[in-house]
């Protein structure tokens, strides 16, 4: 059974990394470049499936000018979807049960006119006539296996988290530095939890 | 011991130098990196925060270093100021080579980068992938065009016979997978070339929703193992039931399919280089700043690093001279090196050990020198002789304890004192210092002198020696005097010698006289009843003149007598002006004197014998009243008073207005028998003499200017306490 809780407080490190990208985002407004692309984690949850817990989501990516640019130009992207589940406890601090990340790269490839989505973790690609397509496909997630019942405490009560964003690493090298200091570049959802309890 | 071999290990500039290595290869990795070296690429990031880092690291050592040395500037320590030269030198040396290269090699990396690109190899790309996309068209079309047949020929097909069809219509078709699916992508058939591929392709969601839209989907699709063309196209079988979707996948001509490729994959990495251009130059530019930055603090570093080591020792040679300066030759300076200012430091340690040994060696000689002052202290301390060395301007450089003794003076007071001052001071050292600078003045080698002196102790015999000091420091023209008090040995020789004359007199005279007085008795006797009245008168006249003159003989001889006697003189406190008036009132009955006393009104007591004093004062009223005439007085005036300021002594003084004493007599007046008298032993002068010698005393006589002769007494006033005692008159002096 899972409990949905839209964005609530997680826990210290949660906070912490609010904090971070609040510094980020003042970081963006001092740097006067205002833009309006960000992911959002619209939806997630996760359900049990052949006692394997899967997640469904719903995620939106709308890329900054820049990032599209880059795209039609034939840089690749890689969207990097950070997932962890936290064992919540009354006196301890949360202990992180499990860790997963999801990579996805999108590339255009001009001689078909196709984009090509393909799932870093697995390597099975999808084409897609159009960016949109292949952005709400990236979007949609479906029955992605999150983590087995048995290694969750039937008693326990865990936060799943879930986030997605701009892997500027998997950039090519010359423009990590730009892609640093540019806060086009910054592209990342908001962390995205909520409650399980098996 | 872990801390000091760490900080042995971090000190110096091998692990600057590891570490400057370990950056250069970190900046050689990252322009490898920039270069899209894939091995690299991954801690591309990693690589420039190390480096940034880095650098950062640097500017603050580098700007810990300059804060240190403007400190030292500002507190003008030594070697700062040549410091800071050197460092601007390295510096400016460094700076202006490394940016015209800096300056040169931006412009070649932007020109160069700039070359890469060119409009017409953009446009044959373009224009390759065109051809490329229209040799794909036809098989394109083709294919679109297959498949509508074989979704017609699908139509009516039952969906438990669909497999069989499918896989007809596939070989037929030299596809490669073919599959029929509802509309929503539920798969009902499917056929494939590869017996493995167990799992058939289906359309995404996107292919989907186009194709709900009445629309037909081909294209060409990048696989894995080259190109392939997808085809999706509807399967109508009429209004009411649900349309199907007939999937198709065809084999694209190899050569084709590579040759596309590679067009894809040249216009991919052509357009992705234009498009990083910019990013590219950044990226190179950002490298070659990082190179240009590091190599340049490191050269400002090493300029730091350079100059403090030559400093280093110059600013240890300007303590140690400071050092030197300040008394410290114990300082020695670890030695920079073997090269010139090694050799400076070790001539200046050098240098300093031989000052070290010289202030040693002088500072035994000093205590040997002080050894022997001290050594020479004490003999002339234990001297019963006073030693006194003079310098050439009169200052007194050296006095032993007799010295002081023997002048009746405080050992101190010869500090910083010179003959003058002295003179000055102690008006009863004149003679003295008046002898030592005359012949001082004289330049005499050596001399030799008998000084009288007369100070609170009396009269004083000294016999002083006098030499020349060697011509040598600041005692050249001075004197050392040895003096000896021989004023006891001097009138104990003299009484001995008065003594004994007198008493052999006494003794040579006085045997005769009774016999010869006798006789004559006797020849009176017998002779002078038988003789006639005239003989009887002349021998009645003569032996009467026998008689008396005898008689006076003998009192001559008694006299002769008690001056060659030395009784014991007690010493008792007296008043001086009580016995005046007591022996004066003796005489006040005496019609041929007129005695006058001026006595003085505060008079100490004086430490003197009173019996003696007494036949001193009667001694000379006597000899003042034999001048009077045979029919006139005499006027005598006897006065005391005290000698000189703070009373140290007593003078008693008496004065008559007789003849006076003859002139050649002065010298002599008070030797025994000297007399101008007609009658008298002359021996009453010579016993106050005595007396006044048995005192401690002085006696002068002179004739007054206004008549009549003038004797003076000095005596010594005893202590305050009037201490009693019993001295021989030999052991006054001793």
């Amino acid at each position: 059974m899972a409990f949905i809780t839209r964005a609530s407080p997680r826990s210290s490190r949660a906070r912490l990394r609010v904090w971070g990208l609040c510094l980020f985002a003042l970081l963006g407004l001092v740097s006067g470049v205002a833009h309006a692309a960000r992911f959002e984690v619209h939806s997630a949850s996760t359900s049990l499936v052949n006692q394997v817990y899967v997640l469904n989501a719903g995620i939106s990516y709308e890329f900054s000018e820049r990032a599209l640019n880059a795209l039609a130009n034939g840089v690749p992207l890689t969207l990097r979807m950070d997932i962890t589940i936290e064992h919540e406890r009354n006196w301890w601090p949360d202990s992180t049960v499990a860790e997963l990340e999801q990579r996805y790269q999108l590339q255009y490839h001009a001689l078909s006119g196709l984009h090509v989505l393909r799932n870093v973790n697995s390597g099975a690609s999808e084409v897609y006539p159009t960016l949109r397509g292949a952005l709400y496909a990236l979007g949609d997630v479906r029955d992605l296996p999150v983590i087995d019942e048995k290694l969750l405490d039937g008693d326990a009560r865990y936060i799943i988290s879930i986030r997605v964003q701009l892997d500027i690493e998997s950039l090519p090298s010359p423009l990590r530095p730009f892609a640093y200091i540019t806060p086009a570049w910054w592209l990342s959802s908001d962390w995205y939890t909520w409650s399980l309890r098996p | 011991m872990v801390v000091a071999t760490l900080k042995r290990l971090t000190a110096g500039p091998r692990p600057v130098a590891i570490v400057l290595l370990l950056l250069f290869a970190s900046l050689y990795l990252m322009s490898a990196a920039t270069q899209n070296t894939a091995q690299f690429s991954r801690v591309y990031s990693l690589l420039l925060a190390i480096n940034v880092a880095a650098l950062l690291m640097l500017v603050t050592l580098i700007i810990r270093n300059l804060v240190s040395l403007l400190g030292q500037y500002r507190r003008r320590m030594p070697g700062s100021r040549l410091t800071m030269r050197l460092v601007i030198m390295f510096v400016v040396l460094a700076v202006a080579p490394v940016s015209v290269v800096y300056y040169f090699s931006v412009q070649f990396l932007q020109r160069g980068i700039d070359s890469w690109f060119d409009v017409r190899v953009e446009r044959a790309l373009e224009d390759a992938l065109e051809l490329g996309r229209t040799a794909l068209d036809s098989r394109l079309r083709e294919s679109k065009q297959l498949t509508r047949q074989f979704a017609i020929e699908l139509i009516g097909v039952p969906e438990s016979l669909a497999a069989i069809r499918l896989n007809e219509l596939r070989q037929h078709g030299r596809a490669l997978e073919m599959t029929l699916l509802t509309s929503h992508g539920r798969i009902i058939a499917s056929s494939s070339a590869d017996p493995a591929d167990i799992v058939p392709s289906t359309p995404n969601l996107s292919v989907l929703l186009q194709l709900r839209q009445g629309l037909d989907y081909a294209a060409i699709e990048p696989v894995a193992d080259g190109l392939q063309v997808r085809v999706v196209v509807p399967v109508s079988e009429g209004v009411t039931s649900d349309p199907k979707l007939l999937l198709v996948i065809f084999p694209i001509d190899e050569r084709l399919s590579t040759l596309g490729e590679s067009v894809q994959d040249a216009f991919a990495q052509y357009k992705e280089l234009a498009y990083l251009r910019q990013p590219l130059k950044f990226s190179f530019t950002l490298t070659l700043s990082l190179v240009l930055l590091l190599s340049l603090l490191t050269a400002v570093w090493a300029a730091f690093f350079s100059a403090r080591r030559l400093v280093e020792p110059i600013r240890d040679l300007a303590e140690g001279t400071r050092a030197v300066a300040a008394g410290d030759y114990d300082m020695r300076l670890p030695l920079p090196g073997r090269d010139e200012i090694g050799f400076l430091v070790r001539s200046f340690n050098e240098m300093t050990r031989k000052i070290a040994l010289s202030r040693d060696q002088a500072s035994r000689s000093q205590r040997q020198v002080e050894a022997q002052r001290a050594y020479l202290e004490t003999v002339l301390a234990r001297l019963s002789s006073g030693v006194l060395t003079v310098a050439a301007d009169g200052s007194i450089r050296t006095s032993n304890t007799a010295a002081a003794q023997i002048l009746g003076l405080a050992p101190s007071a010869f500090e910083g004192a010179t003959l003058q001052t002295l003179a000055a001071c102690h008006a009863g050292l004149t003679p003295l210092t008046d002898k030592v600078a005359d012949f001082m003045a004289e330049n005499e080698g050596e001399w030799h002198v008998e000084v009288t002196l007369f100070g609170p102790g009396g009269r004083q015999i000294l016999i002083c020696r006098g030499s020349s000091l060697p011509d040598i420091g600041e005692m050249q023209g001075g004197q050392v005097i040895v003096f000896d008090d021989v004023t006891a040995l001097i009138q104990a020789q003299r009484d001995a010698a008065w003594g004994e004359v007198a008493r052999r007199l006494a003794h040579e005279i006085k045997n005769p006289l009774t016999p010869i007085q006798l006789s004559a008795e006797r020849l009176r006797h017998k002779y002078l009843k038988r003789m006639s009245p005239e003989d009887a008168e002349v021998l009645d006249r003569s032996t009467h003149t026998i008689v008396q003159q005898v008689e006076s003989m003998k009192e001559m001889v008694k006299a002769f007598s008690e001056y060659a006697h030395t009784p014991v003189v007690r010493l008792a406190p007296m008043d001086l002006n009580m016995l005046v008036k007591e022996v004066a009132e003796l005489y006040r009955a005496d019609r041929r004197m007129q005695l006058n006393l001026d006595l003085a009104t505060r008079m100490h007591y004086v430490e003197a014998d009173a019996v003696r004093m007494r036949q001193l004062l009667h001694n000379l009223l006597k000899n003042a009243l034999d001048v009077a005439p045979p029919d006139g007085t005499v006027q005598v005036r006897v006065t005391t008073k005290c000698g000189d300021t703070g009373c140290r002594h007593v003078e008693l003084r008496v004065e008559d207005d007789g003849p006076g004493i003859p002139e050649e007599m002065l010298g002599h007046l008070f030797e025994p028998y000297v007399t101008s008298k007609p009658k008298g032993t002359g021996l009453g002068l010579a016993i106050v003499k005595k007396i006044v010698e048995e005192h401690g005393g002085m006696l002068a006589a002179h004739n007054r200017p206004e008549g009549g002769a003038a004797i003076s007494v000095r005596l010594p006033m005893g202590t305050q306490d009037g201490a009693r005692g019993m001295r021989q008159p030999t052991e006054q002096r001793a």
